[in-house]
């Protein structure tokens, strides 16, 4: 097995820190888009494009509550989502083994 | 879903990794999300203990010489009220701070299970008041009651909604709990207040201990979790 086995969506350091901050959260909870950037420290631009492609892969969902200024953003991941994490940390345990 | 398997799109965030450092990434990304979303924080643990034993001790300290057994003076009672007041206070906070940012079932349910513990104490004082005023005891018996009675029955509350969860850690944590205050009642009026107070600092000292090191080894480890 060799690294190109494992998902390239997933396989770049911001979108695999997306991806892991959101499944430490139980199903159905989401996280707030304020919270998450706070959280892997990228700038809201980069955030939304690397959400954007997450979103688009069906890998998470974003959700918008409220209008104007006070309206907030929340994102999910989804169960295809936590299932491409889980293959994509088999493949990983699988390289770093030597399978 | 089809995806293009190792190709990579170009550009300065889409850099590709070496296999070893994904999964040092996955993991500490994984711990630093735990942490960050955990309001059981060592420190709040560390702060409970603190002001287990300062409340307890100064009521203690206050009624250790009483023969016979009057009960704690007011001024000791308002010490005591006031540190558990800061001791719900830096919970509050610690949630907060924690749980920032996060909607969803999970968020409900600990907001529910809050209220019905919130019911519970209420519950508890009126059900000991009404002992209380019941039949005449001693001075004794009412303090004995009033504060070994509701530890005991909180306790034995969050460990029944612990089991609910299967979280065995705060089961481990909520039983001894029950058992010091129940050593409390046996030790008598004077004797529990310290006994609660040693008790409980010991339980939450260890507590704040174990939440560390599980902190430690979950930073140092490298194996790769998905959380799922």
């Amino acid at each position: 097995m060799t690294a190109d086995a494992l998902d390239t969506l997933i396989h770049v350091p911001a979108r695999l820190q997306i991806m892991a901050t959101l499944a430490t959260l139980p199903d159905g909870d989401q996280l707030s888009f304020k919270r998450l950037q706070d959280m892997i420290e990228l700038t809201p631009g980069n955030l939304i494009t690397h959400l954007r492609k997450l979103e688009d892969a069906g890998y998470l969902t974003t959700s918008k509550t409220g209008s104007g200024p006070a309206s907030r953003t929340s994102v999910a991941l989804t169960h295809d989502g936590r299932q491409a994490l889980e293959t994509y940390a088999t493949t990983l345990r699988g390289l770093l083994n030597g399978v | 879903m089809t995806r293009q398997i190792g190709r990579s799109s170009g550009g300065p965030e889409e850099r590709r990794m070496e296999p070893s450092e994904a999964a040092r990434l996955l993991a500490q990304t994984q711990s630093y999300a735990r942490r960050s979303l955990d309001f059981t924080a060592p420190w709040v643990s560390l702060v409970a203990a603190v002001v287990a034993l300062a409340s307890f001790g100064i009521v203690w300290l206050n009624v250790r010489t009483q023969h016979p057994f009057t009960g704690p003076s007011p001024v000791s009672l308002v010490c005591f009220y006031a540190l558990i007041a800061l001791r719900i206070a830096t919970v509050i906070y610690a949630y907060a701070r924690a749980r920032a940012g996060v909607s969803g079932n999970s968020v409900k349910v600990e907001h529910n299970e809050a209220a019905a513990m919130g019911a519970a104490l209420l519950v508890c004082y009126l059900l000991l008041i009404a002992i209380a005023t019941g039949a005449h005891h001693s001075t004794g018996f009412y303090w004995s009651l009033y504060l070994n009675g509701t530890l005991i029955a909180l306790a034995t509350i969050w460990a029944g909604r612990s089991a609910i969860h299967k979280n065995w850690q705060q089961i481990a944590l909520v039983v001894p709990v029950a058992l010091i205050a129940a050593l409390g009642a046996i030790a008598g009026p004077r004797g529990m207040w310290l006994v609660n107070g040693v008790g409980l600092c010991a339980l939450l000292l260890a507590n704040a201990a174990i939440g560390t090191t599980r902190r430690r080894s979950g930073t140092r480890t490298d194996t790769v979790h998905t959380g799922a």
